[in-house]
């Protein structure tokens, strides 16, 4: 009997485990890119969904701690930016500014809005789908212990472009939201002659209404 | 409607495919007085009459009684093993689950799921034209609306010939209305709630919901826009 430490099965063991391991290797930093993606999701939402779901905290304390994550964990500008549409580049630079602004604070409160009905569920990561080398779609499902419902599928979009990951958009059950937003904001504008300022008045309304409790 | 002798439709709304958009908007205004004034009352009245496991026994039977539509869409879509699973459905349902009332087949993993004939178009590649606000049925386009004849008219219930046939079809569509409005009343809030301008994030909302139907979940993600 060959004793296990020889040589040529040392090589051949080798050989074995660099052929299976090539294309683990060519596909490392896909995959690596892919788990910071997933990661990022999986660490963050339950960060979120905690904070939400902290009967210890106050109204502002919740509102405040889940703005801060929030804001930290969204590209808002970005979002901003494209929800505009084709206005972006016909309104004046500071209007666009003054809306990015205001699209922030409404972002905080719509986000904290949809995410408060999920606090009592678990948010399950199930893989990512690779766009290009920086745009991400993480899977996720949404499970209601209490509910016989089939788990929601929340998918999100996380770019890593800039450095760092960060969250672009959210899609509940294949609906996905700057692109329900984009429709919205471009047909307002469209009724109001383009005029981003009304826009900004409204959307600003609309954080405060939204930020009341219900 | 008022719509149709009004200005001509806005770049945006020709951009949206929405060349109706005025009409369609007077007809979601119209939808609305609807709700309010008849629907949502009536809502308000099963939820308080019948209790959450009646209601589910409701849902579960319209849901029954829809699965030979479901079965025929899925095997002209060439679906056949989803079509398997709408006829164990409706065999286990209708027996064990007691006429529909219960959903035994979902406990042993032969979960619900939707298809009809405005899918079946899209599968065979018809384009879902402009978008429509239909009275009483809300979003849809020309697709869809055809394909809510054809599901009326290849429906099997409908073929039964009973003496009381237009109550026992006035009874059906008024107990799938209550029965939808009844399970998407908080989301419909929700939509009001957030939106800047409800009626295109409506419209946005169903579009989206469609192509998500018409894939039957299947993700495709490189439509999605670059930004």
């Amino acid at each position: 009997m060959r004793p296990l430490n020889s040589p040529a099965l040392t090589r051949r063991a080798m050989l074995v485990s660099a052929t299976l391991a090539a294309p683990l290797l060519t596909a490392g930093p896909a995959l690596a890119a892919a788990n910071v993606a997933e990661s990022f999701v999986d660490d963050n939402i339950h960060k979120g969904l905690n904070i939400l779901s902290d009967k210890k905290l106050t109204l502002t304390q919740r509102r405040d701690q889940f703005e801060t994550l929030l804001l930290g964990l969204v590209d808002v500008r970005r979002i901003a930016l494209f929800t505009l549409g084709q206005y972006r580049r016909s309104a004046p630079p500071d209007d666009v500014e003054a809306f990015v602004n205001a699209f922030k604070n409404y972002a905080a409160a719509a986000y904290q809005s949809y995410f408060s009905k999920y606090t009592d569920q678990t948010l399950k990561v199930t893989g990512s789908t690779k766009r290009n080398d920086t745009d991400y779609i993480v899977q996720t499902l949404l499970v209601d212990p209490n509910s016989s419902q089939p788990p929601a599928e929340v998918d999100f979009r996380v770019r890593t472009d800039t450095g760092k990951p960060v969250l672009v958009d959210v899609a509940y059950q294949g609906i996905w939201l700057s692109l329900e937003q984009r429709d919205q904001f471009v047909a307002f504008l469209g009724q109001n002659n383009g005029n981003v300022r009304t826009l900004i008045a409204h959307l600003s309304e609309l954080a405060v209404n939204l930020a009341k409790p219900t | 409607m008022s719509g149709c002798a009004t200005a001509p439709a806005s770049p945006e709304a020709l951009a949206a495919n929405d060349p109706y958009e005025q009409t369609n908007r007077d007809m979601l205004k119209f939808n609305a007085k609807v709700d309010k004034y008849f629907v949502i009352p009536t809502v308000g009245l099963y939820f308080l009459l019948v209790p959450e496991g009646g209601r589910r026994g409701v849902h579960n039977f319209l849901g029954n009684l829809s699965l030979p539509t479901i079965f025929v869409n899925d095997m002209m879509q060439g679906e056949l093993s989803r079509a398997g699973k709408s006829m164990w459905r409706l065999v286990i349902n209708s027996t064990i689950g007691l006429g529909g009332f219960f959903d035994p087949a979902a406990k042993i993993g032969i979960p619900g799921h939707g298809e009809d004939f405005g899918q079946t178009l899209a599968v065979w590649g018809a384009n879902e034209g402009p978008y429509l606000v239909l009275p009483f049925f809300g979003p849809s386009n020309p697709r869809d609306a055809t394909g809510l004849v054809v599901d009326t008219a290849i429906d099997p219930t409908n073929q039964i010939h009973i003496k009381q046939h237009l109550w026992w079809a006035a009874g059906r569509e008024y107990f799938t209305l209550l029965d939808l409005r009844a399970q998407t009343y908080q989301t419909v809030r929700g939509i009001q709630r957030n939106s800047v301008d409800y009626y295109s994030s409506l419209r946005n909302f169903y579009r989206q919901f469609r192509n998500e139907q018409i894939r039957n979940g299947r993700k495709q993600t490189e439509d999605l826009p670059d930004f």
